[in-house]
């Protein structure tokens, strides 16, 4: 399949780069092909302009600044967004992105006549969220898991409707040993390596 | 009281400043001490930058002198006001940063003899959100309110159970009329007023 693999993170040498690294070895080993985003290596710019905001109802193509991650994902058939949970979901970094190119046009559209919002990237049919939570599973559980419902309920909800979600998450990986992490990235590997 | 009021949105003239407004000046007019920081106006840095991660885990975990004079802020804050539009379901990327970048080890949570998290921000007693969302009340329950979630569940984490909340939300705002508009601005005057 084709994957866009969207990964942020500010550090290089982070556990959440080594999990990039296995997912995209994962998904070569099954043959799938793959464009990675590195959105902190781009300069991107998480804060929704104002020129953005107020012509967001406006064709994407009036959009350069955002054309070429809207062409990833118009490619895509597997989604794969690899970030650290903080604050209970995805970085600014990564909200940034889904506020800038998840746009009317690109991932979803208001046909005329119509109050309700349509699914776009239906082209979209593999969701995969691989993420570290500092917290344990049961902190996260009464926090409300924000950052898993808004990749099932609202970024999903864009994609295609027989679409597969795989959410693989390291919780409490400040009191995790070097042994759950390499348990964890073995995990990694083995998810992205479906077919 | 003192109160720290963040407001996230790009335009000066949008709804979102019009209620951070109404909310400024009924405290003010209660004799609430009112701190308005507008992320957007200061062009405040919607991303955690490497250096602030590589410090984040140090004694010494903020590395921005922004981020120390919200700190500050912060620290005398009797009360703390969010005002944002929902976006994707959650908070938009320049408020999710603020949380990112502001509440690091020693301010948002401290970390106790036995290296356990305790709630930081103790001290804070009112949690007020006030967001517009595009969709209605019924869609915004469905697919889940992550900003709502973030704010009352995650922070409230740190600031204590015996902190109260309040949360002001506007739905269906795109075809919202002049009337509701008003209204909305009129309860949130009102509310502030009884703070």
């Amino acid at each position: 399949m084709r994957t866009l693999v969207v990964y942020a993170h500010p550090v290089d040498d982070s556990f959440i780069a080594a999990a990039r690294d296995r997912a995209i070895l994962g998904l070569r080993s099954a043959g799938h092909e793959v464009r990675l985003t590195d959105l902190y290596a781009d300069g991107f710019e998480p804060a929704l302009p104002l020129d953005e905001w107020s012509n967001h109802l406006a064709d994407p193509t009036t959009k350069p600044a955002v054309a070429g991650y809207i062409d990833d994902l118009r490619w895509a058939e597997s989604l794969v967004l690899v970030y650290p949970t903080w604050w209970g979901g995805q970085p600014a970094m990564l909200k940034g992105w889904l506020d800038r190119v998840w746009i009317k046009g690109v991932a979803w559209d208001l046909k005329p006549g119509s109050a309700r919002i349509s699914p776009r990237l239906t082209n979209i049919r593999r969701l995969t969220a691989i993420t570290s939570h500092g917290s344990s599973k049961a902190v996260n559980m009464v926090q409300g898991e924000s950052g898993k419902r808004v990749l099932t309920r609202s970024i999903g909800f864009a994609c295609n409707r027989f679409r597969r979600t795989t959410w693989c998450a390291l919780y409490g990986i400040d009191a995790a040993t070097d042994a759950d992490r390499a348990t964890f990235l073995d995990r990694v590997q083995r998810v992205t390596s479906k077919r | 009281m003192r109160v720290l009021l963040l407001v996230a949105h790009p335009s000066p003239a949008s709804f979102i400043h019009a209620a951070a407004n109404a909310a400024t000046v009924a405290l003010r007019s209660s004799g609430h001490h009112v701190d308005v920081i507008d992320l957007y106006a200061i062009g405040y840095r919607a991303w955690m930058s490497a250096e602030e991660r590589h410090a984040y885990h140090s004694d010494d975990p903020i590395a921005d002198p922004t981020v120390a004079e919200h700190v500050a802020l912060l620290g005398q804050a009797d009360a703390l006001v969010f005002c944002y539009p929902t976006w994707w379901s959650t908070l938009p990327a320049i408020l999710k940063a603020w949380l990112e970048r502001t509440m690091v080890p020693g301010v948002g949570f401290v970390f106790n003899a036995n290296g356990k998290v305790r709630p930081g921000l103790t001290h804070v007693k009112q949690l007020i959100g006030i967001s517009t969302y595009g969709s209605k009340w019924l869609y915004v329950k469905a697919i889940n309110d992550n900003g709502r979630r973030t704010l009352q569940r995650t922070l409230r984490m740190s600031t204590g159970l015996t902190t109260r909340t309040a949360w002001l939300p506007f739905y269906a705002v795109d075809s919202s009329t002049p009337q509701q508009r008003r209204a909305f601005l009129d309860r949130i005057t009102k509310r502030m007023a009884a703070l």
